[in-house]
């Protein structure tokens, strides 16, 4: 059981640039996904599952909704009175001035961090989405007596921030890492969830301040010779969320019920914020097909291949089709809306149309009137 | 000493619900299963924190370990504070030996100790037996008013009804003339709602005085409510406007859940300034299939719908099979409903299993007698086997044989 011993930081900012439309008023955190959920409730459960007890959120910019979803941490069971949840606002020195990169936020947490009395540290970003057993990984991490573990997955890398790939030696310790080259090819590519001795972050956070290093994986690649450096493979359901585009298409991806099966086990539930929400309503007129309904929705029109945030109206009439909707928003009688993302409370007047494609969704910002 | 409520409110969550038979053979009425992810209890629960009451005391008696461990500690209600919160109450021993809650008034008598500790000016009674929306803040405000001892709210029922209830009669100013306790021929339709508001140091002599007196059963509506009003003690009643419904039976539990599907009930559940909180289930949003065809229903988180689905109230986590139908019914967490079975006019309690083509309960345009027909009951964790039947108004509380 090393998981009790271990430290969680969150980065609920890294990457945002990744979703500009979407985290231009929020975090990558509290980027809404799957119908109820916000991105942070993936790696925060992942944590409590593997009984991980305190976790440190670090945050950037635009995090009063984050603030706002976790709150004390409390449907996590994460409000405590040892250990627990913390959120880690931007520490700003004249020094430091505002973070920019992950180094430079966790440097300016470095306090948090050293007064923490767990001996390692798991460290992830929020666009990465899967039940991860992390639990396992500190084991593995354990077992190997490792100064860092790097989960990776195999597959083909789509985007610059997620092309560092790996070589191995014949123990699993990772030998290089360098640059992908080609975007079409399978690869072992890291998904910066990362395990580390405390008294070794705190060290490398030092140095590359010193430095002046702002990338994590770079300062990690400086000492791959004398510390040793392990991959983990995380199998399953993985995906990265890098663009506007993935978040659509991983989006509907759930609609497939053996990936649903796999990003929520029946024994490691992903827990969120309730909003005690009736359960949804289906009226008369209502035909739904191939599609995820939160509670609170009431539907009248039309609904195909959709996943429905909680208290979204469909109108009499309304043709929803390969769109997400997301919380509260409104479509009006007989409007249509084919390969569509709609931000929280959106409203689609009567008989306004939107139509996208299945390679560029439209994306319509929150509480815009159309 | 901390700040001191002005009313703290005594919820009577020991009633067993006899009449809803199988369904409260294991759990105490105000912890049945309602409207997709309510219990009963959540009603007033979620009356009392909307209405600024944050001292709650709830008293158990029978079967309390769901009741107990859904309370928990009242967190889904706002209830877990430092000051007040809610507390459960279950009968307990005592130097002179171990007594039951021998009636509602006795239930409060047992608890003096605990009511004393707030020294509140007034105390709410409430049961754990209706749904309904009320702000009893405004029935305070009314009692204040009319500087009561007593206040009794009250809702004008049809009068074809009136016999089955406790009915007031009322003078012009408001005040209780007369009570008739379930009369033949009602000269009042205003019926009791069992909601009632008293001041703290009267009802404390009430009950004291009723505990010596060995005659008496111990009761608010029999005993205590009768000599207050022989005393003259200034009693009023208050007048309630809303939906409100007893779910004491089967018949009833079923209706009141179908009034969510009914656009003229006035209860909406979904009303942001008047929350109905509960404990809800870790679950994601529920899955329409391709082939599913769902109307005119509720449905929950973590349900996941490949048949039928009419007229009918789905819990979490509920599978209904391809080609299986389910109309005019109520469907309790967990059960699943498998390929080209049949569920109409039932209520299937949690974590059941309706095997492959097997009918529960008729339609009642299909009976021969519709003095036979009733809403069938499947209780929680039965298998009802392949093929097999469950006939109208049945209650089955074990696995029903199929064939193999």
């Amino acid at each position: 059981m090393s998981s009790n011993n271990v430290l969680g930081i969150i980065f609920s900012n890294a990457y945002d640039e990744l979703l500009p439309e979407m985290t231009t008023f929020r975090t990558m955190g509290s980027v809404p996904f799957a119908g109820r959920y916000r991105l942070i409730d993936f790696p925060l459960s992942n944590m409590v599952n593997a009984g991980i007890p305190q976790v440190g959120i670090i945050t950037k910019a635009n995090y009063r909704s984050l603030m706002d979803h976790v709150g004390t941490g409390k449907a996590w069971d994460l409000s405590r009175k040892r250990d627990g949840m913390t959120i880690l606002p931007p520490f700003n020195t004249t020094e430091t001035g505002m973070s920019v990169s992950k180094l430079d936020a966790l440097y300016g947490s470095i306090d948090y961090i050293s007064s923490s009395d767990k001996e390692y540290v798991l460290l992830t970003d929020c666009n990465i989405l899967g039940s991860m057993d992390y639990e396992d990984m500190i084991n593995a991490h354990v077992k190997k007596n490792a100064d860092i573990t790097i989960a990776y997955t195999h597959g083909v890398p789509k985007q610059v921030n997620y092309a560092t790939e790996y070589e191995f030696g014949d123990d699993g310790r990772i030998a290089s890492s360098r640059f992908v080259g080609n975007f079409n090819i399978e690869t072992n590519y890291s998904i910066k969830v990362m395990v580390i001795r405390r008294s070794l972050l705190e060290r490398l956070l030092q140095e590359a301040h010193a430095a002046r290093v702002e990338n994590l994986e770079s300062l990690i690649a400086m000492h791959l010779i004398h510390l040793q450096v392990y991959g983990y493979e995380q199998k399953g359901y993985l995906r990265v969320l890098s663009s506007l585009q993935d978040y659509y298409d991983v989006s509907l991806e759930l609609l497939n019920r053996e990936n649903m099966k796999q990003i929520f086990p029946q024994d490691k539930p992903v827990y969120t914020k309730t909003r005690d929400q009736v359960p949804a309503f289906y009226g008369i007129g209502s035909d739904v097909k191939n599609s995820l309904i939160a509670d609170g929705c009431r539907i009248e029109g039309e609904v195909e291949n959709c996943i429905l945030f909680r208290g979204v109206t469909v109108s009499k009439g309304a043709k929803i089709k390969n769109s997400i909707i997301m919380q509260g928003s409104f479509i009006g009688e007989n409007a249509s809306l084919n390969c569509v993302i709609l931000d929280k409370s959106v409203a689609i007047k009567p008989g306004k149309a939107i139509c996208g494609a299945d390679n560029f969704p439209v994306y319509v910002g929150k509480e815009i009137v159309i | 000493m901390a700040v001191k409520p002005e009313c703290i409110a005594m919820l009577l969550a020991g009633g067993q619900g006899s009449r809803l038979g199988i369904l409260t053979k294991q759990i105490a009425k105000p912890a049945v299963p309602y409207g997709g992810k309510y219990r009963i209890i959540d009603f007033p629960l979620s009356n009392c924190v909307n209405s600024g009451i944050y001292t709650v005391g709830v008293l158990t008696q029978y079967q309390p370990l769901e009741l107990n461990d859904y309370i928990g500690n009242g967190q889904p209600w706002d209830l877990d504070r430092a000051n007040g919160g809610v507390h459960i109450l279950s009968p307990y021993q005592q130097i002179k030996g171990t007594e039951w809650y021998k009636g509602t008034a006795n239930a409060i008598y047992q608890n003096i100790n605990f009511i004393e500790r707030y020294d509140p000016e007034y105390v709410l009674i409430l049961s754990g037996d209706h749904i309904y929306k009320m702000d009893y803040s405004k029935m305070i405000d009314f009692h204040k008013k009319k500087e009561a001892d007593c206040t009794i709210a009250m809702l004008e029922v049809p009068w074809d009804e009136a016999s089955r209830f406790g009915l007031m009669i009322t003078n012009e100013d408001g005040s209780i003339a007369e009570f008739e306790e379930k009369p033949k021929n009602p000269r009042s339709n205003k019926a009791s709602m069992g909601v009632y508001v008293f001041n703290w140091k009267k009802l404390r002599q009430y009950l004291i005085e009723d505990e010596a007196n060995e005659g008496s059963g111990n009761d608010f509506g029999h005993d205590v409510i009768p000599a207050m009003h022989e005393n003259g003690e200034r009693m009023f009643a208050y007048q309630f406007d809303g939906y409100w419904k007893d779910v004491g039976t089967i018949n009833s539990l079923w209706d009141a859940n179908l009034d969510l599907l009914n656009p003229k009930v006035d209860l909406n559940l979904d009303d942001d300034s008047w929350k109905i909180y509960s404990r809800s289930p870790v679950a994601p949003p529920h899955y329409i299939g391709d082939n599913a065809k769902v109307v005119n229903s509720m449905i929950t988180e973590g349900c996941e719908i490949k048949g039928d689905i009419d007229f009918s109230v789905l819990f979490a986590n509920v599978t209904v099979e391809e080609g299986a139908e389910v109309r005019y019914s109520i469907v309790m967490p967990g059960t699943v409903i498998k390929k080209g079975a049949v569920v109409q006019y039932s209520i299937v309690a949690e974590n059941a299993v309706i095997e492959e083509g097997a009918v529960v309960g008729e339609r009642p345009e299909n009976m021969e007698d519709i003095d036979d027909w009733g809403v069938a009951v499947v209780g929680s964790g039965v298998k009802v086997g392949r093929g097999a039947k469950v006939a109208p108004k049945a209650m089955v509380d074990s696995d029903v044989g199929g064939e193999e």
